[in-house]
Order: structure tokens, then sequence, then C-alpha cells
């Protein structure tokens, strides 16, 4: 799984510091998140996009 | 409850519990510590008196230190790890457990007298109770 939080949080200059605080977990979580090395619950994945202002759809790529 | 959780971080590596993360958890633990340790140290008290001390400071320190854990907070990915690594430790105990019990049971039998340690088997059927239980709970709830 690819991510595109890094570079959606860039767009809204948050640091993974302020993006963890807004969705409530560890910064260490935001940047597994970023690296795709942990696949969030449908809950996190909807509170990150939301914190992004944008969807699960367009910051989570699933590959085949 | 004194200790404040945002002192305190999960034991990863080493063992279960709480360890200091900021000089507020050591000075908690010295402040917890200290008079205990002058306490047992100074020679007016009678054993009676040591005793209920003892009793009454392991208590505490007890009750904080659960107080603290549940307090603590954790991230979705820190549950699913320390989940993992808490059933990973639960398969060496039980795995260990049953071996004692095995080689008593064996090791006794041979000697004409069956006797196992009743701990163990209690800490054996104790876990598979808290286990059935958990599972009971667990699929009932929205998780």
């Amino acid at each position: 799984m690819k991510t595109r939080i890094k570079e959606f949080r860039a767009r809204h200059n948050l640091t993974q510091e302020d993006l963890a605080r807004k969705v409530g977990v560890r910064r260490e979580t935001i940047v597994f998140l970023e690296k795709g090395k942990y696949n969030p619950s449908l809950q996190l994945a909807h509170d990150v996009a939301k914190a992004l202002k944008t969807t699960i759809e367009e910051l989570f790529i699933f590959g085949k | 409850m004194i200790g404040n959780p945002k002192w305190f971080e999960r034991r990863k590596y080493g063992g279960w519990g709480i360890h200091p993360k900021t000089w507020q958890g050591w000075l908690y633990i010295a402040i917890i510590l200290i008079p205990f340790v002058m306490f047992q140290a100074l020679p007016y008290w009678d054993n009676e008196t040591r005793m209920y001390v003892t009793i009454g400071w392991v208590a505490f320190l007890l009750l904080d230190t659960t107080h603290i854990m549940v307090a603590l907070k954790r991230d979705e990915r820190e549950s699913k790890i320390e989940s993992m690594s808490e059933r990973n430790a639960a398969w060496v105990m039980v795995l260990i457990l049953a071996v004692g019990i095995l080689y008593e049971a064996i090791s006794s039998a041979l000697q004409q007298t069956f006797k196992v340690n009743i701990f163990l088997i209690i800490a054996l059927f104790g876990g598979m109770i808290v286990k059935t239980i958990s599972n009971i709970i667990l699929e009932r709830r929205a998780l």
C-alpha cells in the first residue's frame, strides 16, 4: 500500500506532529503510515483523510 | 492517586509495567521509595508495624501503578503491537507451564507418587478462563 499523506500534509503545511495530534495518534504512527508500513483502521484512514481535507481513495493507493 | 500518567510510559523492552519518561517520574519513584527505605532502616519500629506499613506501601504502589497503566493512552498501532507481543509472551508461558506440568506428572508417576504443583495447574486454567471470557466479551463488542 502506498500513501500520499506526505504530499497532502505538505500542501496543508502540517508537520507529522501536527497531523498526529489532529488524529490522536503518535508521530511514529504517521511516519509508518507515510512509508506505507502500517495498515490503518478504517476509522484512522477516515480521520487522516478528513484532517487533510481529502478522501481515503485520494490518500491511499492500494496495489492489485 | 499521585502518579501522573504523563510522567511514565509502558515498558516495551525487558518486562511488563511502566517506567519513568520524565524527571517527574523519577522524582515520583524517589518520593515513594526513599521514605519507605528510611522507615525500614530505622530501628524504632516493631515487626508488626513494619509488616503493616509494608502491606500498605505495596497496596498503594499496586493501585497507583494500575491507575497509571490504565490511564496511559495508546494509539491503534501501539495497541496492535502490544496485543501481538503479549500474545507471543502468553504462548511461551503456556508452553513452559504445560511442559512443567508434564515433567512433574511423569517424574512423580515414575516414583509411584503422582504429584503436580497446584499453582502450575491454577495458572494454566486461570489463563484458559481469562481467554474464554475475553473471547466471549470481545466477540460481542464492536471493535
